[in-house]
């Protein structure tokens, strides 16, 4: 075994130096700084309310389904969609009722009427159940991004990545103050060079495939539903 | 020359019997009416996605530039890259051959004592043949992209990069269903297939113990791999099992995170028409202390195959601009009539015709370049510009080179040169040369026409013998003008 694990360093090592070597002698001397310049195309500033209509729009166009809301209406929301999927157990964040008073409500009202089931364990030794016990997830999102209709998930030890991936249903939580018109503004507004974590996901709809003869199917292998709770207030 | 890859890749044959697949895939009507229907569907797609002609022109320039400068920067960009996933806990290793990358793969596995791989779509893993080198190491590796899954099921390749199983109507693939699935009652219900694939595919997620991927963009500055996908099975095998081990061409880095926007921008638009696709997955390191899921162990192979061949000579290395889009071929008259799967090699259509051969040799591509009207179509919609039909025409003429002539810029370099031809050419440049020896030469064509023979190859099978005229166009302009000149 030890041998060869030398092995593949040793093939890795002198492809390497290789392939670099072979790289360098074409580009030695090359003045970076004559490169010609890039200009990026120039989108027009749009207002919030357009930006918001955008959002939702394009959303919907990708079969999710967008429900503005307000921080009091929430939980009656979730329990409505949830009622009508007929599910009764929703597995979330663990921590998120921590976020805000809004938040902590949020879960005691859902409490009262579902099994609520905090994403407190590690999937070692829970894939299991994590596939096939949890019908439904309610994940927060970083922010938004309004040209495509994509949410950012910004996954950590609390809102694990996937919380917003096996559960056939995912409810997330939108806070349409966060919406950034497109994700070259985004990146460039929240700097994110200096400071990506394990994974960043953006969603912009259900899990769906085209490849049996360009027939769209939702629920391919993650959420069959994506339900956008979009707070506007 | 040193041979790009040690063993013949069994590509390399296919490749070679490009004319004879041609004439079986031209005959298989149902296939033909499956490529052209998928082909119209997908172009239409295209068209819709862009708000303006200009907001295209602007784009692409700006992804061609983009590309251009991380190609210009790629060895000082790579070892940044290295530097940066080592940094984040992401282990780089280095593959010069195809047979390198799959030893790699297979010892990681092996280390693990890991018996089920699911595998997200990855064309790269496509070209090293992993599937079958794994299986031959008693390893499953199970497809879970659901048009790779189908065409591993049919124990077929993919003849499209974007749209695996294009190449099958759902007719097809129930019955395909039927006949390897346990239970499974014919239904040509895409919803019912699908949620048949989700059903064994999901319970594979829960069980893997390795899931591989590809890479759409690898950002030196962050050392971050990103994947483009609609089915969320790329995140499943980068984020279910233990270990994650993400392979692709040395071509696919970028210096910024700020070039990711309008590269995945022009890429979902030209390949499928979608603003973006459904899932954008940023992957920056293994799991960390205190995380409750992800990888404990991320992997990236760096495979060349002859990408630095591609690289060392200025025109032909445009051809690793390339983002794997697919527009060309859903837009090529040729792809559109043989099928993917004609080409016989992984990557078939206009962007196979050019990085093909700095894969395979062009002595087992040699046909390839040649499959091109020229029309270009495939030039025309390539969000980063690749001068396709230009650097189809290189080849052409690289495939005709004396093969010792010096400089040696491609592998199998004059493979497709005939003696015969070489010299009827050379003559033909005489001719031209000398104005004497024109006059003369047409002085003899026009008298000994009724020599023409009635049948000439390949040319008369379909179209009729061409008929020289009495007298050359000189002579009829010279007529003319004298005419003139008297009226």
């Amino acid at each position: 075994m030890t041998n060869k694990t030398t092995d593949i360093n040793v093939i890795s090592r002198r492809a390497r130096g290789n392939i670099l070597a072979k790289l360098k002698a074409e580009v030695g001397g090359a003045d970076y700084g004559k490169l010609p310049q890039e200009t990026a195309y120039v989108y027009p500033e749009c207002s919030q309310t357009d930006n918001i209509a955008q959002f939702i729009s394009e959303l919907e166009k990708n079969h999710a389904q967008v429900i503005p809301t307000t921080k009091e209406q929430m939980a009656e929301v979730i329990l409505e969609q949830l009622a009508s999927l007929n599910i009764t157990q929703l597995l979330y964040g663990e921590k998120l009722d921590e976020q805000s008073d809004y938040h902590r409500e949020v879960i005691e009202a859902l409490k009262s009427k579902v099994t609520l089931q905090p994403y407190d364990f590690s999937i070692d030794n829970n894939k299991n159940r994590l596939f096939n016990e949890c019908p439904a997830a309610l994940s927060n999102s970083r922010c938004s991004i309004a040209a495509t209709g994509t949410i950012v998930l910004w996954p950590d030890e609390n809102e694990p990545r996937s919380l917003s991936l096996v559960p056939p249903v995912h409810f997330v939580m939108v806070d349409a103050h966060k919406l950034h018109a497109d994700f070259a503004r985004l990146i460039e507004a929240e700097q994110w060079q200096d400071k990506l974590p394990t994974n960043v996901v953006l969603i912009s709809g259900p899990s769906k495939t085209a490849d049996i003869q360009q027939t769209l199917a939702y629920g391919a292998h993650g959420p069959k539903a994506l339900i956008v709770l979009l707070l506007n207030s | 020359m040193k041979h790009v890859h040690e063993e013949e890749s069994k590509y390399a044959a296919s490749a070679k019997d490009f004319r004879k697949n041609v004439t079986r895939d031209l005959a298989n009507e149902e296939l033909r009416a499956n490529f052209r229907g998928a082909m119209d569907y997908l172009m239409d797609k295209r068209k819709s996605a862009f708000s303006s002609a200009d907001e295209l022109e602007v784009l692409r320039e700006q992804c061609k530039l983009i590309k251009q400068r991380c190609l210009a920067k790629l060895p000082h960009l790579l070892e940044q890259l290295e530097d940066k996933l080592e940094h984040n806990g992401i282990k780089v290793h280095w593959a010069e051959t195809v047979t390198e990358a799959n030893e790699i793969i297979a010892q990681l596995i092996a280390e693990k004592k890991a018996k089920t791989v699911v595998k997200g779509k990855s064309m790269v893993s496509e070209e090293t043949a992993l599937n079958d080198y794994l299986e031959a190491r008693d390893v499953e590796c199970l497809e879970s992209d659901m048009g790779e899954y189908i065409v591993q099921l049919a124990k077929q390749h993919p003849s499209h990069i974007i749209m695996p199983a294009i190449h099958q109507n759902k007719q097809q693939v129930a019955q395909l269903f039927a006949d390897n699935i346990d239970g499974f009652e014919y239904s040509t219900d895409v919803d019912t297939l699908i949620q048949q694939g989700r059903t064994i595919l999901r319970d594979k997620f829960c069980q893997a113990d390795v899931g591989i991927s590809g890479v759409n963009f690898a950002v030196a500055e962050t050392g971050t791999l990103c994947l483009v996908e609609n089915e969320g099975n790329g995140r499943m095998c980068t984020t279910i099992p233990d270990l994650h081990i993400a392979i692709t061409g040395i071509e696919k880095v970028v210096e910024h995170l700020a070039d990711v926007p309008p590269l995945l921008s022009l890429l979902t638009r030209s390949a499928t028409g979608q603003a973006i696709s459904t899932y954008f997955n940023m992957i920056s390191s293994p799991r960390k202390q205190g995380e409750k899921d992800g990888p404990k162990e991320v992997h990236l192979v760096l495979l060349d195959n002859g990408r630095s061949q591609a690289f060392a000579d200025e025109e032909l290395r445009q051809t690793l601009q390339c983002i794997r889009c697919g527009a060309c071929m859903n837009h090529c008259p040729v792809y559109t009539r043989i099928g993917g799967h004609a080409y016989g090699t992984v990557y078939p259509g206009p962007i196979g015709k050019i990085i093909s051969p700095h894969m395979l040799g062009l002595d087992a591509t040699t046909n390839l370049p040649t499959a091109s009207t020229l029309c270009g179509a495939c030039g025309e919609v390539c969000p980063v510009k690749i001068p396709i039909p230009k650097i189809l025409l290189r080849l052409r003429e690289e495939s005709v080179k004396p093969n010792r002539e010096q400089p040696q810029v491609m592998q199998g370099q004059g493979a497709g040169r005939s003696a015969v031809e070489a010299i009827i050419w050379k003559i033909w440049a005489q001719v031209h040369k000398s104005p004497t020896l024109y006059a003369l030469s047409m002085w003899c064509l026009t008298r000994c026409r009724f020599l023409m023979p009635k049948k000439l190859a390949g040319w008369t099978s379909v179209r009729t013998a061409p008929k020289l005229a009495a007298t050359t166009l000189h002579q009829q302009i010279k007529a003319k003008q004298a005419k003139q000149g008297r009226g």
